[in-house]
């Protein structure tokens, strides 16, 4: 009936429904979670429309998803239903070059984006590691972050209007320019369960014409987390602060030779863009605070070249963790800057504990952890000790007055770590708004708000 | 006539018993911060209780380290200025009358100012709130992290919802290292030279942090006479950024044929922030100031058609043009506050069939309310008035307050 409906509504090639198919859209970057009944693949927002209106008559959950790229469950069915993929929705509608801005698909791909407009001198800043696949609509999904989300803001500063399909299958607009309440603002980051988000117009910068970035190692990974808080406590605020420890480092060189130094313990992945007026005092202000913290190497990235294959090795670092175990779990919690040391300690004693190798490779300037724990998913004594670990992690970063995700969504996977950040009080103050958005809780259900029911398996810590 | 109870509540927990007693009683809420935006919107209907935040004035937390502060709701805007000063710091929000206006009804407004195309919007700073409801529901979201996708963001949902939603008590805002040099430039605009003027700020290299072409506003802002148009812009940055700003700006201004500027450095902070109290300064109660929110390449056209419709009705009108961000400012004003009263509610027409979403930002006149003081309801007012009824079902907080009826 579902899946006569559905090809009846949007035609035979943008339904499916065989089993092989449909294994590909239960489970995400890390989670499983369990077969959608059917997946669609609309092509416009009318096909959008004409989904939720027959999964809603048929009281079939809707799950969007974008290129599955989330690391918690986000965009995975946990109770069958329909999964709306944005794969054909990959348009890019409108370019205003004057007011810099563009309006795109949700299924548009992140780093599509910048490269269309670049011949205009513009780029769309939010750039998650995944922005290669990952969609528009997966990051206004999440708010996603990335590196350089330090200074130009997260995907919420970003977004200027919405398409939204909301869950009896009417189409609503937003803008932050309305007045009223802020819907826009809103809508980001809420993970698909108030709205199916279709299409954007999205803030483009102009590329910055000057960059540079630099490489700090440290013999000691405090002394390297001491100098983010340091630099930070400076006021100086660069356009990404990350690091990586010798355990990320050394996978990062054996697979792409970045040109990062493998005898460190950690480095420092340091990038400023702005003036030149301005670059030789921000090198120098940084250069003596990473000195001070007695860093062994301080080296600038002499060509465009050198600085595309640092920051290849930086977002292609948890994909080179393959060399070292056959699994990793990532962890995202964020914390205040000036306990980063803390934290990075916290982690450190928790792998520990349970002989865990774990490999750090973050967004220091944010506070923005991401443990990676290494382990082989075929021994369950292992499994067992990454679940105990990350939520070690989990509670340490709460205890140092920070929070259980960062940049990556609290999804199916940390949903119930939500009663470890927030009162019942103030879940039901968000539950509230889910109420007004979503009252039969069909817009991916099971995600974001904690519940006691369920059929996937936990993978992740919660 | 209603005797309207004036309380101050102290503590977060006061303000819960009190509110979820009116909300239980039928007794209608008023919330008071600094009152300098009182003439943005309408006046909240049927009174009982005029809560005011004024009690709750402490900086709770605050980490120059983490470039992280923790205030709480009726803290005035100056006083966080210049505890973040002291250390170097400061936080984007340009809020007309700092001295007086409040952190929590500064996000209740959510109050655009003239820098938000370079730093973002307020409700970007904003890290963590702790909000009262009209049930007395006390409901914290986000904390003091400047990254947190753990939930809905309640508290952008909070900046700019009037007080309709709920009581800000506390907000935790992500702060900004204070730029090293800020310079002011003053240009007089003759005729002929300001769209072209206003092109050429907005496309320099280094963005100005504000651009402000202003007609009129020589009482509120710097006591010039003459009736022809100046342009004031804000740089800021290090001293080699502001230098060579500086030459630029200069460039642009002349190629645009603007005859001579002026420049300084002591002062300019103070004289931007001249500009923007301007906006909200009525002329007793025989002016309306309107707001519309363009983009910079058409502001330059929309001032001008406002200009024209205080022409067709004889009224005065003076405007801001923010160039940056493209929003105009329009003060209409006549002689008395009856000569406007015999026009204004013709030209809030006209007005609104020009320019759809223009707001009302500051006004005294008796007549205010009948006017359409926030513009055409978007096509979400629905939605929007579902969630004043969700979370304030009784209509107890801040009634008719905002847009819709909300």
């Amino acid at each position: 009936m579902l899946n006569e409906r559905l090809v009846a509504a949007l035609g035979p090639d943008a339904v499916k429904t065989s089993p092989e198919d449909l294994a590909v859209y239960s489970f995400d970057a890390y989670s499983d979670g369990c077969l959608p009944k059917a997946v669609v693949l609309p092509a416009s927002v009318r096909d959008v429309s004409a989904t939720v209106k027959i999964a809603r008559e048929l009281g079939e959950p809707i799950v969007p998803r974008g290129a599955g790229t989330g690391l918690c469950g986000g965009a995975v069915p946990i109770e069958g239903g329909v999964v709306i993929s944005f794969a054909r929705m990959n348009r890019i509608l409108e370019l205003d070059t004057r007011n810099r801005r563009a309006r795109v698909q949700s299924g548009v791909i992140n780093l599509d984006l910048s490269k269309h407009v670049a011949s205009s001198g513009l780029f769309y800043a939010p750039d998650p590691s995944s922005q290669k696949i990952a969609t528009i609509g997966g990051n206004i999904a999440t708010n996603a972050g990335g590196p350089h989300c330090l200074s130009y803001g997260t995907t919420v500063n970003h977004v200027l209007a919405l398409e939204v399909v909301d869950e009896r299958g009417e189409v609503f607009t937003t803008s932050v320019d309305d007045p009223g309440y802020d819907l826009t603002a809103t809508l980001v980051g809420s993970e698909g369960t108030l709205g199916i988000v279709t299409a954007a117009w999205v803030r483009l910068l102009r590329v910055p014409e000057s960059v540079r970035v630099w490489v700090a190692a440290f013999g000691e990974i405090e002394a390297a987390s001491e100098a983010v808080s340091a630099i930070v406590g400076a006021g100086i605020v660069p356009t990404a602060l990350e690091m990586m420890d010798s355990v990320i480092v050394k996978a990062v060189e054996a697979a792409f030779g970045a040109g990062y130094p493998t005898d460190a313990a950690a480095v420092l992945l340091i990038e400023n863009a702005g003036f030149e007026d301005d670059m030789d005092a921000c090198e120098a202000a940084i250069a003596a605070i990473v000195k001070q913290h007695g860093a062994l190497s301080w080296r600038s990235a002499r060509s465009a070249a050198e600085r595309d294959a640092l920051w290849a090795g930086r977002k292609g670092a948890a994909g080179a963790t393959g060399r070292i175990a056959p699994n990793y779990y990532t962890q995202d919690v964020c914390v205040p800057r000036s306990k980063l040391p803390d934290a990075l300690r916290a982690v450190e004693a928790a792998a520990g504990e349970h002989r865990l190798t774990v490999g750090n490779v973050f967004h220091a300037g944010d506070g923005n952890l991401h443990p990676l724990l290494m382990y082989d998913k075929r021994d369950l004594k292992q499994v067992a000790a990454v679940i105990e670990t990350g939520n070690t992690i989990l509670q340490s970063a709460i205890d140092l007055g920070g929070t259980i995700s960062g940049e990556h969504g609290i999804g199916f996977e940390k949903r119930d770590a939500m009663t470890k950040v927030y009162s019942t009080a103030d879940l039901a103050t968000m539950a509230r708004v889910r109420d007004v958005f979503d009252p039969r809780r069909a817009l991916n259900p099971d995600k974001i708000f904690p519940s006691g029911a369920r059929c996937a398996e936990v993978t992740q810590p919660a | 006539m209603n005797v309207v109870e004036r309380v101050e509540p102290a503590t977060a927990q006061e303000l819960s018993e009190l509110l979820a007693a009116c909300d239980r009683d039928g007794r209608k809420v008023a919330i008071a911060g600094g009152n300098t935006l009182a003439g943005m919107g309408l006046p909240p209907q049927g009174i009982d209780v005029t809560v005011a935040t004024r009690a709750l004035s402490n900086i709770v937390e605050y980490v120059p380290a983490d470039l992280t502060i923790a205030a709480q709701g009726g803290t005035p805007i100056q006083a966080i200025s210049v505890a973040l000063g002291q250390r170097g710091q400061f936080v984007p929000f340009d809020t007309p009358l700092p001295a007086h206006a409040t952190l929590g009804g500064t996000l209740a407004a959510g109050w655009l100012g003239p820098r938000r195309h370079l730093y973002g919007r307020p409700r970007d700073y904003v890290l963590g709130t702790t909000v009262v409801l009209a049930d007395g529901t006390i409901a914290r979201a986000g904390g003091m992290v400047v990254k947190n996708v753990a939930g809905y963001d309640m508290s952008r949902l909070y900046v700019g919802s009037f007080g309709t939603l709920g009581v800000i008590v506390q907000a935790n805002l992500k702060t900004l290292a204070l730029p090293a040099r800020t310079r002011l430039f003053l240009a007089k605009l003759p005729d002929g030279t300001r769209a072209r003027a206003c092109e050429h700020v907005a496309a320099l290299e280094i963005r100005p942090s504000a651009a402000f072409w202003i007609d009129g506003f020589h009482n509120s802002i710097d006591g010039e006479d003459g009736p022809e148009g100046r342009m004031l812009v804000l740089l800021e940055g290090s001293a080699a950024v502001v230098e060579r700003a500086t030459r630029e700006l200069r460039s642009a201004l002349g190629r645009a044929g603007v005859p001579e500027t002026r420049v300084a450095d002591a002062g300019a902070r103070e004289s931007c922030q001249r500009v923007i109290d301007a906006y909200v300064a009525p002329l007793g109660e025989r002016s309306v100031t309107y707001r519309v929110q363009s983009f910079p390449d058409a502001s330059e056209a929309r001032a001008s058609a406002l200009h024209e419709l205080g022409g067709k009705f004889s009224l005065r009108c003076e405007t801001i043009v923010d160039v940056m961000n493209g929003d105009v400012v329009a003060r209409y004003s006549d002689l008395d506050t009856r000569a406007l009263g015999a026009k204004i509610e013709m030209l809030d027409d006209a007005l609104h069939d020009a320019e759809p979403h223009a707001q009302v930002i500051a006004s005294n006149h008796p007549h205010r309310a009948e006017l359409r003081v926030w513009g055409e309801p978007p096509s979400t007012i629905d939605r929007m008035r579902d969630l004043k009824k969700r979370f304030d079902p009784n209509g107890t907080l801040n009634p008719g307050r905002f847009i819709g009826g909300i």
